[in-house]
């Protein structure tokens, strides 16, 4: 097991490159990541690597992809227009989304963006949201920048300016934290005063610390308690029950008794206690909130699923062609498609062959051929060939566009869970009025009247379900933290909780369960050769674009070959590739590789099983889920998959369009799904949790609950026992606080309550459930620690 | 005891200040970001070359 010297992912074969002496020596996991490494270190930048070790790593990052992406469509007036701004000092602002962001050398190294892309003038980075903001020259290249990214290892994309949402945004965090320190200084002033109070104060200084209180009271109860009071509303008037109510209605009556107490000159109120509370309870929710937010600005991107230009016919004669942004095709228009380039839009082909990859559309692994005539589909690569095709429909109106259309609206409909918390609080509700109303009417049988309502509303105050309201969020905050910093972004707690209900777990198969492109299972050695057959491969394929070249360049990478001198090279589409290195003639096709005439060797690619999709499903049944397999392939593959990763072939299901897909998910209940391609994109909605694995399209990560920073599945297995112990926890807060709960309701019937025994006895509740949740439970400790 | 009329008020005052300090910075983005800053800092910036001829 060797650790990439660039992105720090263990790999079991690491590619070196002992031929530069800069990378001598240093394991690497992908030729990017090498790649990378040489970049840096031949423009002076290597203390990246110092920073890196000494700074430590914030989060996983995935080895690097290179796009080779021109970005030529950066530079289009149109797309200048949309996507950037001019400020005051005629420079040009715009915003990247960057992939790979992970450790404070990436900060260091992207904040020096200036020095190697001339045409920057300042990057400043938003680690956080992995946000990088750009000031340009008003004239610089926009595509020299986002090169430079690229090249660095980041991949950048492009954000759309949307000044109104943001600024909205931006206030509402501002009043969020207003609120926090107004309510942090109201309750620690009131402290002050009211442990004066308890500690003996008495006539004159009693009244004025007491009037002190309400003071600091009142904002802390108005302005900062108002989020409180706005869900509290908002949740009876749709006739729904949340946990903000009891908690309302006890700082309401709490305001009602210290204003009451200032005007009867009685010196006690319970301010002391509220506020805290106030202050706690804002604080938790706000980490929720953050935590959360960090999944989802990947959601909030305006990622386009084709981010490169593309070339479009400016002549009759198809001749000259000029560089544009997808977005702006129109039906008509035609387009020249060349190996590599994603299909932006639906079309017919009107010269030219092509081999395309539908594993994204439509989940088929095999590629398929089109010739002039036939029709293409936005989503889809281009594997092999070049040619002209007509626009059909652009944009929305794809077979893609539509999907996606359908995936938005299903978040817009999906129906929120009754979280546990919501259903408790119902009960609790009614359990708590009904015992205010018995202790009124009985202590007003027993006496007089005012005694009975100071009394009832000191137990409405007292029961409140402070503990509770605090404790789940930081149960949640814990939980997606602890996600986050293993490659798991979750969307919301809601996520966790039905994560922790699921029976069935579907999961697709190109991509998902496999790894989604060719990779060479066996190889055969049949004859000698003379020269070492690995170096052979790589030095002949290394210079082909088809998928299988690449699979086997990648094989006799890991074999640790050497790229010789090839003479005549030629190139056979769609056959194979043949050479002449050191005076033998080399030819590989039909799975097998020749010299002269002589079979060396036969190898067999597949789309092969990952590693730990068995360990995974084995995993899972263990705990008594139900494992499936839902795919749009045909059947023989599927059920070749299914066989190897250990999964059932009665619930195996082949050829299932993504319609059907869809709809198989919103037949079934408490179900998983996990997919990656656009053809899993609905089925991902509909499912009570979608999981998207690392490289999927971005329209599933739109379309997913769950999005899987690290390559592999094995995060799915302890994602899932994750969150069954969060809800465990979650449960054991419940009965704590409710405990705590009984206890105040017992001294206030047996009229033992004080504002001083409250003061003991809320804080005591509100610390036990969080020793509780950071405890957490034994499972959850050892989780990622083997 | 007597000293308690000043010493509450100025504490108010204090406590008043900064509330007042914190609503202030709170407006002008100071929280905006919390991660960044705190890696940024770490950060050595070298001093440039020309400059460093200057001084000597």
């Amino acid at each position: 097991m060797e650790i990439c010297t660039h992105c720090d992912e263990q790999v079991e074969v690491a590619v070196f490159d002992d031929s530069d002496e800069a990378s001598a020596g240093y394991p690497f996991c992908c030729q990017g990541c090498l790649t990378v490494y040489k970049v840096l270190q031949s423009n002076g930048f290597g203390e990246y690597y110092q920073i890196k070790s000494a700074g430590g790593i914030l989060r996983k990052r995935a080895p690097i992809q290179l796009s080779r992406s021109h970005f030529t469509y950066l530079d289009d007036s149109s797309f200048l227009l949309e996507y950037t701004e001019l400020n005051s000092n005629n420079q040009r602002l715009i915003s990247f989304y960057l992939e790979g962001i992970h450790c404070l050398a990436c900060l260091w190294l992207i904040e020096k963006l200036p020095e190697i892309a001339p045409d920057v003038l300042e990057a400043k980075l938003d680690m956080e949201n992995s946000i990088v903001s750009l000031t340009l020259k008003a004239e610089g290249k926009l595509s020299q920048a986002a090169i430079a990214l690229d090249r660095l290892g980041y991949r950048p994309h492009p954000l759309k300016k949307n000044q109104k949402a943001e600024e909205l945004k931006k206030r509402e965090e501002r009043l969020q934290l207003l609120r926090i320190g107004v309510a942090a200084a109201g309750a620690s002033n009131i402290m002050l005063y009211a442990v004066s109070i308890y500690g003996g104060a008495e006539g004159s200084y009693a009244a004025i610390f007491n009037l002190l209180t309400v003071l600091f009271a009142i904002p802390v109860l108005t302005f900062s308690a108002w989020p409180f009071y706005r869900t509290a509303w908002l949740s009876l008037r749709n006739k729904e029950m949340s946990i903000d109510v009891p908690i309302s209605l006890a700082l309401l009556c709490g305001g009602v008794m210290g204003v009451y107490g200032v005007v009867m000159g009685i010196h006690e109120n319970y301010f002391d206690s509220l506020t805290a509370l106030v202050f706690l309870l804002l604080l938790s929710r706000y980490f929720l909130k953050h935590i959360q937010d960090k999944g989802l600005a990947a959601q909030d991107l305006h990622f386009f699923y084709h981010n490169d230009s593309v070339q479009k016919s400016v002549d009759g004669a198809h001749e000259c062609f000029t560089s544009i942004h997808p977005q702006f095709l129109e039906v008509g228009d035609v387009i020249q498609l060349n190996v590599e380039d994603f299909v932006p839009i639906d079309g017919v082909i009107l010269r030219g062959d092509l081999r395309i990859n539908m594993a994204l559309l439509s989940g088929e692994s095999e590629a398929k051929k089109c010739s002039v005539g036939d029709a293409v589909f936005a989503g889809t690569q281009v594997v092999q060939g070049t040619a002209l095709v007509r626009v059909d429909k652009a944009a929305q109106d794809t077979r893609l566009g539509k999907i996606l259309k359908s995936v938005e609206d299903g978040w817009s409909q999906k129906a929120p869970i009754v979280k546990v918390t919501q259903k408790i609080s119902s009960y609790f509700l009614w359990t708590v009025c009904l015992l205010a109303v018995s202790l009124f009417i009985k202590l007003s049988l027993e006496g007089s009247l005012s005694h009975a309502l100071e009394q009832m509303i000191t137990l409405l105050i007292v029961t409140c379900p402070c503990a509770l309201a605090l404790a789940t969020p930081l149960t949640f905050t814990r939980a997606l933290g602890l996600a986050a910093r293993h490659g798991i972004v979750v969307r919301n707690d809601a996520v966790i909780e039905k994560l922790s209900q699921v029976e069935k777990v579907y999961f697709d198969k190109t991509g998902t369960l496999t790894v989604g492109r060719p990779s060479v299972v066996s190889c055969e050695m049949l004859n000698k050769s003379w020269l070492p057959i690995h170096d052979v491969i790589l030095s002949l394929e290394k210079n082909s674009k088809h998928p299988m070249a690449h699979a086997l360049c990648e094989y006799a990478i890991a074999h640790k070959a050497k790229t010789l001198d090839v003479e005549d090279f030629e190139e056979i589409s769609g056959r194979g590739v043949a050479g002449t290195i050191d005076g033998h003639r080399y030819s590989i096709h039909s799975y097998q590789i020749y010299e002269g005439s002589k079979v060396l060797a036969s190898f067999s690619v597949c789309d092969s099983l990952r590693e730990d999709a068995a360990r995974v499903v084995a995993s899972l049944s263990e705990r008594g889920i139900q494992v499936g397999v839902i795919s749009g392939d045909k059947a023989s593959f599927a059920h070749d998959v299914a066989e190897q990763a250990g999964i059932p072939l009665t619930s195996v299901f082949s050829e299932v369009s993504p319609e059907e897909k869809n709809r198989m998910m919103q037949a079934s209940q408490h179900v998983l799904m996990v997919g990656d391609g656009a053809n899993d994109a609905m089925a991902l909605t509909s499912a009570d949790v979608g999981i998207a694995v690392c490289g999927s399209a971005d329209i599933s990560l739109r379309a997913a609950d769950v999005y899987l920073l690290n390559p592999g599945l094995s995060s799915i297995s302890e994602l899932h026992m994750l969150s069954i112990e969060t809800m465990r926890i979650i449960r054991r807060n419940l009965v704590l606080s409710l405990s705590y709960n009984a206890i105040s309701v017992m001294a206030v019937f047996s009229g033992l309550i004080t504002p001083l025994v409250a003061a003991i006895i809320m804080p005591l509740s509100s610390l036990t459930v969080l020793v509780s949740t950071l405890w957490g439970t034994k499972k959850q400790r050892s989780l990622w620690k083997s | 005891m007597e000293v308690i009329a000043i010493l509450i008020p100025l504490a108010l005052l204090l406590g008043l200040f900064f509330i007042g300090a914190f609503i202030w910075v709170t407006h002008k983005g100071q929280y905006d970001d919390l991660e960044t800053p705190k890696l940024r800092m770490l950060l050595d910036e070298k001093p440039k070359r020309g400059k460093v001829h200057e001084q000597e």
